[in-house]
C-alpha cells in the first residue's frame, strides 16, 4: 500500500502527433527535465480528441487530461486545433459544473519548436494536480477501478 | 386553431403535398396527447391542439421515408431546422405546421398545487395569464408561471420562425427566466463535493433504458457510441459511474443541437435531473461562443465550425 506522501499524479497527454508530440520529442532530445506522470498518446490531430477520451481517462482513474495541439493557424489540417478547442471548452465547463475539478481537463497549444514550454506545461499541469489530490470521481471508496471492469479499450 | 390545423392536414394529404402527417392525438391517459403519425385522411380529425401537446414530434422526421407534414411548436421548429442543419433531413421534404406555443403545462406541477393525482382533478383550463383547476367542483385559480414546464418558462422562440403553415399569430407566452434556472442555480450554489454526489444520486437510479436518448431529436446516430464494443467505450451494466459518462458525453453530442425542448426529463421514468445537464449546456454555448441551436437553417453547425479567436482563456 502506497503512503500519502509518495502519491503520484497519472496524466494523461493527448498530444497531436504534427505539433505537440514533436515538441515532446524535442523537450526529451534538447534533455529538458519534466515530470514523468505524464503518459502520451499520440494523436492524429487534437481535432481527433473526442470528449470521450477525456471522460474514459477521467473513468479508468488518471488524475488529469492534457489536450495539446498545434497554435491556432498553424493546423496541419488548417482547422483541427479549432475545432478541439470548442469541444474541450464545453466538455470543461460542463464537467465543472457536475462537480470535477476544471483543473483536471487542460489544453495547450505546443509547436514542434516548444520543447521548453512543453517541459513547463507538464511541470505546471502535474503540480496542480498534486494540490488537487488523487482523483477518487469514480471510486468514492478508493478502492480503484481500474481497466479490468470495462473489459477491453 | 384546431379546425384550421386539421383543414391544413387534409388538404396537405389529399393534395398529394405529403405522405404522412405528424400530430398530436389525445392520450389515454386523463389530460395527455399523444403523438399521431398517419397517411390517412381520416385520420385527422382526431389531431388536437392544446396546453399538453408536449412531445417534440421533430424526432420522428429522420424515421419516416417520404414528405412528411409536421405540427411544430417553436422549439420543435428549431429541432427541425437544426436536422436542416446537420443534413439529416432536406427543408423541401418537410411541411412544417407551425403552432405559437403559449407554453405547456406541467401535470406534476398541477398535481403538486392541487395536491391530488392527476386522476382526480376534473378540469385544467387556461385563461390568458391564469389556469384555472377544478378538483371536486371546487375552482383553484393560479399564475399560469407556476403550472408551465421550466423549459417553457425559459422560451426563447414560443412561435417558430421556420414554417409553411402559421396557425395563429404569435400569442404571448408569459417567461421567467429565472424560475427556469432555478433547480440549476440551486446545484450551483453547492460545493464541488455536493455538485458530484448530487449526480452521482441521480444516476443511481438510471436504468439505461436509453429513452432520453430515443425521444431527443439531436439524437439521430444511426449508432450510439454506447452500444460500440471495439472499443467499449462504457459498459452496458446501468452502474452510476458508467450511467453518469452516457449522459454527458450524450449532452456534449448534442451541444449545439438542444433546444431546451425538455423532451429527455419528461420521458425519464425515474425522474432524473436531466434537464439540468442540458439547459446548462445550452447555456454555456450560448455563454461561449453566442450560439442558439436552430435559430438559422444557413448556420454550419456548433461543433463543426468555428471562429479564429474564441475561447482561448483556458489553454496555455
Amino acid at each position: 500500500m502506497k503512503q500519502e506522501s509518495e502519491w503520484e499524479p497519472k496524466l494523461l497527454g493527448l498530444l497531436c502527433r504534427w505539433c505537440s508530440y514533436a515538441g515532446a520529442d524535442l523537450a526529451g532530445t534538447s534533455r529538458k527535465k519534466y515530470p514523468a506522470n505524464i503518459k502520451i498518446l499520440k494523436v492524429p490531430c487534437s481535432g481527433r480528441v473526442d470528449p470521450l477520451f477525456i471522460l474514459k481517462a477521467l473513468r479508468l482513474g488518471f488524475d488529469g487530461v492534457l489536450v495539446s495541439g498545434c497554435h491556432p493557424g498553424d493546423c496541419h489540417y488548417q482547422t483541427g486545433n479549432y475545432r478541439a478547442r470548442r469541444r474541450v471548452a464545453i466538455t470543461k465547463k460542463l464537467l465543472e459544473y457536475m462537480g470535477i475539478d476544471p483543473r483536471r481537463i487542460q489544453a495547450s497549444w505546443v509547436s514542434a519548436a516548444e520543447g521548453g514550454k512543453f517541459a513547463e506545461v507538464v511541470a505546471e499541469v502535474t503540480k496542480e494536480l498534486k494540490e488537487i489530490g488523487p482523483n477518487q470521481l469514480f471510486t468514492p471508496e478508493g478502492k480503484g477501478y481500474g481497466a479490468k471492469a470495462t473489459g477491453r479499450g | 386553431m384546431e379546425q384550421k390545423l386539421r383543414d391544413g392536414a387534409k388538404a396537405l394529404l389529399e393534395q398529394g403535398k405529403v405522405d404522412y402527417i405528424i400530430g398530436f392525438e389525445p392520450g389515454s391517459l386523463k389530460f395527455t396527447t399523444t403523438p399521431l403519425i398517419t397517411r390517412d385522411k381520416d385520420d385527422i380529425d382526431r389531431l388536437v391542439i392544446n396546453p399538453f401537446i408536449v412531445n417534440n414530434l421533430s424526432a420522428y422526421l429522420t424515421e419516416l421515408e417520404g414528405r412528411v407534414g409536421i405540427v411544430a411548436k417553436g422549439c420543435d421548429s428549431r429541432s427541425i431546422v437544426s436536422l436542416i442543419q446537420d443534413k439529416q433531413i432536406a427543408r423541401e421534404d418537410i411541411v412544417i405546421i407551425g403552432i405559437p406555443c403559449p407554453g405547456l403545462i406541467d401535470l406534476s406541477k398541477i398535481e403538486q398545487l392541487a395536491g391530488k393525482d392527476r386522476d382526480e382533478v376534473d378540469d385544467i383550463t387556461r385563461e390568458g395569464d391564469r389556469v384555472v383547476i377544478v378538483v371536486d367542483g371546487k375552482k383553484q385559480e393560479f399564475p399560469i408561471t407556476e403550472v408551465l414546464f421550466d423549459n417553457c418558462l425559459g422560451c426563447d422562440m414560443p412561435t417558430p420562425s421556420e414554417y409553411d403553415i402559421l396557425l395563429s399569430e404569435s400569442s404571448p407566452l408569459v417567461t421567467d427566466k429565472t424560475s427556469s434556472r432555478k433547480k440549476i442555480e440551486g446545484l450551483k450554489g453547492t460545493s464541488q463535493e455536493e455538485r458530484w454526489s448530487f449526480w452521482e444520486k441521480e444516476f443511481s437510479r438510471c436504468i439505461r433504458c436509453y429513452a432520453c436518448r430515443n425521444v431527443c431529436p439531436a439524437c439521430f446516430c444511426k449508432r450510439c457510441f454506447v452500444e460500440e464494443s471495439e472499443p467499449q467505450w462504457i459498459s452496458p451494466v446501468p452502474q452510476w459511474q458508467d450511467n453518469l459518462m452516457f449522459q454527458v458525453i450524450r449532452n456534449i453530442h448534442v451541444a449545439g443541437r438542444c433546444t431546451d425542448c425538455g423532451e429527455c426529463e419528461r420521458a425519464c421514468p425515474v425522474n432524473i435531473q436531466l434537464r439540468s445537464l442540458a439547459k446548462e449546456m445550452y447555456d454555456i454555448v450560448d455563454d461561449l461562443f453566442q450560439f442558439k441551436a436552430g435559430m438559422d437553417k444557413e448556420a454550419a453547425p456548433l461543433l463543426t465550425a468555428y471562429a479564429v479567436e474564441e475561447a482561448e482563456d483556458f489553454i496555455r
